[in-house]
């Protein structure tokens, strides 16, 4: 049954002379070295180019947060949990950003239990997560120990029973902080389960690897990591930001989508009576009352805010700039060559932001030859997506 | 008022394509570039007066280049030996706007002069220039103003959507200024970032319309009574035809739109389940067991 590869663990492998790292220069100054590793930190990234692979654009995700009482635990500050749910927070905007149509639901695990705090949901449902809205709900939660195959029956009625289009990809990612779960039923039997539904289960544990855990993920094709400190586990949730690629089950459809128009109208003008929003009638905080909004072109329900769902007539409804803002993850940018200051022949000027090129390397477009700064390269990769001087020399998109 | 050590830097790109503004000093002879050159100058100076931390830059976007005027990189390593010429402002100005106007002028004459224009590309690499100027404002708050002259180019919709999407990231908010013809992409540029879209009726009273409308900054127009928000078309135009569609029907893999359904699609040649009606299987009844 153990097909997994041989991997040395730390304990087994000897010591590295971590303290070989430090080098003094001549004066006997650390300050080379210190800059040295502030540099690579900036440039630290997960560089995972798929290439040429099918992605999974329109992704449904479900967050499985353990709250069992290891979660008390100082090893992040303040405590475990408080730090998860900000770093929650952060994760959901960024998810949002660069997947604008997916969506995303939350479920955590407390006294052996499993409870769906919100259901699947896009951007702009009314039960939007928050910080504040999550800390509340959380304040009062540890509790003895932690269940996670509670959460798996609970996850599975609510992924089969939403007749989930097979074009989306059906992801679960479990922070999971206990060494222990509480399991009714045969764990294994679960994972068969799971697999059969073609569940993608991914873990960040908190305290040490567990092997269950790392079946799991084996078995269904995600991806386990357990977090060294805070900032390894914001790269690991940013690692799970980007669309994974597709599994080769997963069909391709066309899906229908409306475009609705914004429709302003002002006071003034004597055709616009003020109506409801489909998208409030939940909310009773208010009356609701709009001029304007977004009217499905299928059954002219009203929304104030896109993407969503027509509540009437279940039509997706996006606009042009959402899906335009998944496109950089079909085209990919390459990385730049690093070359040192020196060999650098060329003005010693970063094309993008003018500033003059001060730091030990530079970067090279593979493309059009510019050269670039750090900072300039980090922009480039995480927010820009497309080289500022290959613009200028073509004039195709 | 922003505090005193809050440094807030205003980019301005000017379109400067050669070709609209050689047809437009043949149909309006007393609107020229060096008019509208005059007016951003103006413009320019105010906002340096404004505040003692305020930053300038101006990008001129040409047809084959976009080129800072203003920070220009070879003043900077001929500052010390200037220093004479910069302290004769004639008529006694500031001097950091008189050396400003000075460095704006020499640099669109070097421009305009050294570059010659091919017969295919005619149209403003808007998006690169706003591509640089993105980079340039990264430490610091920052806004970007665009006077556009010649009409959109659609072959830069993808590049103008990736610029727009990491402007709002960084909380960078895109002005636009058009001269002539109605530009939809400037239009979705301002709508995402919060900025302001404004088609000016009198190009002559170009310097008026700065000053008054995109001078103040992002905190102080909430005071202001400015030009109302325009209607944005945001429907998408289905790869087939070009036609702007309501419904349409998008690849789950590539993203493409299609206003009619077909079986393979175009951009990514993936062939698609169609989905047939759902067989219902008869139930079948469980015999009991034999007892």
């Amino acid at each position: 049954m153990d097909e997994e590869p041989e991997r040395t663990k730390r304990w087994e492998g000897g010591y590295e002379r971590t303290w070989e790292v430090l080098k003094e220069d001549e004066s006997g100054s650390l300050k080379a070295t210190v800059e040295d590793i502030l540099f690579k930190d900036k440039r630290k990234r997960v560089f995972e180019n798929y290439g040429q692979v099918r992605l999974g654009m329109m992704r449904h995700l479900f967050v499985v947060i353990d709250t069992s009482r290891t979660m008390e635990d100082q090893d992040l500050k303040p405590n475990r949990l408080t730090s998860t749910l900000k770093l929650m927070e952060y994760f959901v905007d960024e998810y949002f950003d660069q997947n604008p149509i997916s969506q995303i639901g939350i479920i955590i695990t407390k006294n052996k239990r499993a409870e769906k705090l919100t259901d699947l949901a896009g951007e702009f449902s009314p039960r939007r997560i928050t910080a504040v809205w999550l800390l509340k709900h959380f304040s009062d939660s540890f509790c003895a120990g932690s269940s996670i195959s509670h959460g798996w029956p609970r996850l599975k009625q609510s992924v089969s029973n939403r007749h989930m289009p097979g074009h989306t990809s059906r992801e679960v990612l479990v922070i999971f902080s206990s060494l222990t779960t509480c399991d009714p039923s045969n764990i294994y039997d679960l994972i068969k389960t799971l697999k059969g539904l073609k569940i993608r289960v991914s873990v960040i544990g908190l305290s040490a690897e567990v092997r269950v855990c790392t079946i799991l993920t084996r078995e269904t094709g995600g991806t386990y990591h357990v977090i060294l400190d805070e900032t390894h586990f914001r790269e690991l949730l940013t690692f799970h930001v980007k669309p994974p690629p597709a599994s080769s089950s997963s069909e391709c459809s066309l899906i229908r989508m409306g475009f609705p128009q914004h429709a302003i109208a002002s006071v003034s003008d004597q055709d616009s009576k003020p109506s409801f929003s489909m998208s409030h009638l939940d909310n009773s905080s208010g009356p609701g009352l709009t001029l304007g909004g977004y009217y499905c072109p299928q059954c002219r329900a009203k929304y104030t805010e896109l993407p969503v769902e027509c509540k009437v007539c279940g039509l997706t409804l996006v606009s042009a700039p959402h899906l335009a803002r998944s496109f950089h993850h079909l085209f990919p940018m390459d990385a730049f060559q690093e070359m040192p200051l020196e060999e650098f022949e060329g003005e010693r000027f970063c094309e993008a932001c003018q500033g003059e090129l001060k730091d030990k390397s530079v970067f090279i477009c593979s493309v059009c030859s510019s050269a670039f700064c750090v900072e300039c390269d980090l922009f480039i990769h995480d927010t820009l997506h497309c080289c500022p001087s290959c613009i200028h020399s073509q004039s195709t998109s | 008022m922003a505090s005193e050590d809050e440094v807030s830097l205003l980019v301005v790109v000017v379109d400067v394509n050669p070709i609209w503004w050689g047809q437009q000093a043949q149909r309006e002879p007393e609107f020229t570039l060096s008019k509208c050159l005059d007016s951003v100058m103006v413009m320019g100076n105010s906002h340096l007066v404004m505040n003692r931390t305020n930053k300038l830059a101006i990008i001129a976007s040409h047809c084959q280049e976009s080129h800072f005027l203003y920070p220009s990189k070879h003043w900077k390593a001929g500052d010390a030996a200037g220093d004479d010429a910069v302290s004769s402002s004639r008529d006694g100005k500031y001097e950091v706007l008189a050396v400003t106007n000075d460095q704006i002028s020499e640099e669109v004459r070097n421009l305009m002069a050294r570059t010659e224009v091919k017969g295919h590309q005619t149209d403003t690499l808007l998006a690169g220039s706003l591509a640089k100027a993105l980079c340039s404002g990264q430490e610091m708050k920052s806004r970007i103003l665009v006077i556009k002259a010649a009409e959109d180019c659609a072959l830069q919709y993808m590049n103008f959507m990736n610029v727009i999407f990491a402007a709002q990231k960084n909380s960078i908010v895109i002005d636009a200024c058009v001269l002539a013809t109605d530009s939809g992409l400037l239009q979705q540029a301002c709508d995402i970032t919060g900025g302001l879209y404004l088609k000016i009726p009198q190009k002559s009273a170009l310097a008026q319309y700065l000053l008054w409308v995109f001078l103040p900054d992002a905190n102080q127009r909430s005071q202001l009574v400015l030009p109302p928000p325009v209607h944005v078309d945001y429907r998408a135009a289905c790869f087939c035809h070009r036609n702007l569609i309501e419904i349409g029907y998008v690849c789950s893999v590539c993203l493409s739109i299609f206003c009619n359904f077909s079986p393979i699609c175009t951009t990514c040649e993936t062939a698609f389940k169609i989905p047939l009606p759902q067989m219902v299987k008869p139930k079948k009844k469980k015999l009991k067991p034999a007892t």
